[in-house]
């Protein structure tokens, strides 16, 4: 993938719009014309915290265009629910964007999106990229309960067919979004899929069985979220020389590497800096 | 009494021969090499950036997870992952070349020989300004923090890297001592240039819901706010023991955090954890501190390092 460099900086804005499509979660639109115009899809920024917090809050970018860009978070601390509590107008600021993003062209032309949760967050970039390249997007989506299923129809309106699923069964398959996928996931040229780490192990493990490539943007407690302080690492393969392989778009990092407890070797990448998007089939978790 | 206001107050330090412009130090650890952060903030502005620390060989680090968020505060066990000094000198180092800032190498070690091996080859290098040695790093084992805490051994760390290297040497002390004070006595006596004080204080979270330790290491070093008050007093404490320059560091987010390391006889700060919330942190405490220098009348940080310090002063 050509080496697209976006400029990273601080953007002070404000809250310029704010909608609460289900209880607990919030969409926050914020003006940031330069951050809309560099983000690559399944890029984050960091929410720098409004007072006295030690940690900046990591975010995918969810909608981008002309002078807005939009965060979507799920309230689950203190941390998340002061940022919920901003406002049209509140000063917001953010650091972006950050990471490497999705190799969309090595998806192919029939993708299949995989989200779960807010994890359908990163995906919308990627929904609306593909589509406008003429590929075929299937959204395969879940959630608890069927309030939790945000924006499906934003996806549909995209041109984007569904796959859903609840845990609770009030909406679609009633079980886990990996199972649609498995059953008809081997038409898919290629997988991209954002949620909590078991769904992406799943997904991980039906990608393995489809005989599809997958690549999974991780989740993690960031301290930094720029590649210093080497906190939110995951185990991945590496070459003969010992670097890092088949990382996406960004150059390996200088590591060590060790041997996992089945024998392969590995090395501990930054999944704020070398990620957030890996090939599953790298990840030695 | 209020002196004659200097327009702009001198913020220069000196630790050893290493001159700084800013009395701000980038942690190690926290900064990695200063280019991950080099698009938020001007570098120029900050004193300068400690390395994250090299050891002789390769380090895969410590399994995760390796952060927990605490209050006040973070839990870290990163476990000191580097690719050795051999590929970090090759690869790493010379990017330093046309550093905008001071640049300190923090080098770290399992015996007395790697601390002067590894010093030794760092200090080589014309890229680097200066070494610390981290005789305290809390997350490996029983191995790294014991030169921390035991006399005879960080005494033995700190002669061996002196005696490969003239360039400046500071050396970083543990909080988790009995009396920190002995500790950096026979430092000083060894050769360092300057103390940096403190590490991060040991401990631990557990997961409630599956009764496990939150971290892959079970045990880390905690850094932020939440420390701040020890970080003072072993800085209170040390310049009354010592007659080097001390770094204070533990939990400095703001000018004001940062001044009360200064009156207790700290003569440079690092900022560490606060950049995590604020990148432009490093900026906001020199700032900061030259504001107060102004409105308090004084024409130079140095002439309040230690004030609040009775028996530091009457050691001067």
């Amino acid at each position: 993938m050509p080496a697209l460099e976006p400029s990273p900086t601080v953007h002070a804005t404000v809250v310029c719009d704010r909608r609460e499509p289900a209880p607990g979660i919030v969409i926050l639109g914020v003006r940031a014309s330069e951050l809309a115009a560099n983000v690559r899809p399944g890029q984050f920024v960091m929410v720098l915290p409004p007072s006295g917090e030690r940690v900046a809050t990591a975010l995918g970018v969810y909608e981008a265009s002309d002078d807005r860009v939009s965060l979507m978070l799920v309230v689950v601390g203190p941390r998340t629910r002061e940022l919920s509590s901003l406002g049209v107008g509140d000063a917001i600021e953010l650091a972006g964007p950050l990471g490497n993003g999705f190799d969309l062209d090595a998806l192919g032309n029939d993708v299949a999106l995989v989200a779960g949760g807010v994890g359908i967050a990163p995906l919308l970039l990627p929904a609306q990229r593909l589509l406008a390249r003429g590929a075929r997007v299937r959204l395969y989506y879940g959630a608890r309960t069927s309030s939790a299923l945000v924006d499906a129809e934003l996806f549909e309106s995209f041109g984007a067919s569904l796959s859903l699923a609840t845990d609770d069964g009030s909406r679609g398959h009633h079980g886990y979004v990996t199972d649609p996928l498995l059953r008809d996931g081997a038409a898919h040229t290629g997988i991209a899929a954002c949620g909590p780490s078991p769904m992406l192990r799943a997904v991980s493990r039906v990608a393995q069985t489809l005989g599809v490539r997958a690549q999974l943007s991780l989740e993690e407690t960031f301290a930094c979220g720029v590649g210093a302080c080497w906190g939110c690492v995951v185990a991945h393969g590496v070459d003969e020389d010992g670097a890092a392989s088949g990382l996406i778009a960004t150059k390996p990092p200088s590591s060590a590497v060790a041997e996992a407890g089945d024998g392969r070797p590995f090395t501990y990448v930054r999944i704020c800096k070398e990620g957030p998007v890996f090939w599953a089939h790298e990840l030695r978790w | 009494m209020v002196g004659r206001v200097a327009a702009r107050p001198d913020l220069s330090v000196s630790i050893g021969a290493l001159q700084l412009t800013a009395p701000t130090l980038m942690g190690s650890g926290c900064y990695g090499s200063g280019e991950e952060y080099a698009p938020f903030v001007d570098l120029v502005g900050i004193g300068g950036v400690v390395l994250k620390s090299v050891t002789r060989l390769p380090r895969t680090g410590n399994p995760t997870p390796r952060l927990v968020p605490v209050a006040a505060g973070l839990l870290n066990a990163i476990g000191l992952q580097n690719p050795g000094i051999d590929a970090y000198l090759e690869r790493d180092v010379a990017k330093f070349a046309d550093r905008p800032c001071a640049v300190v190498g923090s080098v770290a070690g399992f015996s007395i020989d790697d601390y002067a091996y590894v010093t030794e080859r760092l200090a080589a290098r014309d890229e680097i300004d200066a070494i610390e040695i981290n005789i305290s790093c809390p997350n490996v084992a029983h191995e790294g923090e014991t030169f921390a805490c035991d006399p005879n051994l960080a005494a033995r760390a700190t002669a061996a890297a002196r005696a490969v290297t003239k360039k400046p040497l500071i050396v970083k002390l543990s909080p988790n001592v009995t009396d920190i004070r002995a500790i950096a006595r026979v430092v000083e006596a060894e050769g360092a240039d300057a103390l940096a004080v403190i590490n991060t204080v040991r401990g631990m979270s557990i997961d409630v819901e599956r009764a496990r330790p939150m971290l892959g290491n079970t045990t880390g070093g905690l850094s932020g706010a939440a420390i701040r008050p020890i970080a003072v007093l072993a800085v209170w404490e040390v310049a009354q023991a010592v007659r080097i320059p001390i770094v204070g560091q533990g939990g400095i987010e703001t000018a004001r955090d940062a001044l009360e390391f200064v009156l207790a006889g700290a003569s440079a700060v690092s900022v560490g954890t606060g950049n995590f919330s604020d990148p432009q942190a490093p900026l906001r405490v020199a700032e900061g501190i030259g504001t107060y220098l102004r409105e308090h009348g004084h024409a130079s940080l140095r002439a309040i390092v230690g004030t609040a310090n009775p028996k530091f002063l009457a050691t001067r």
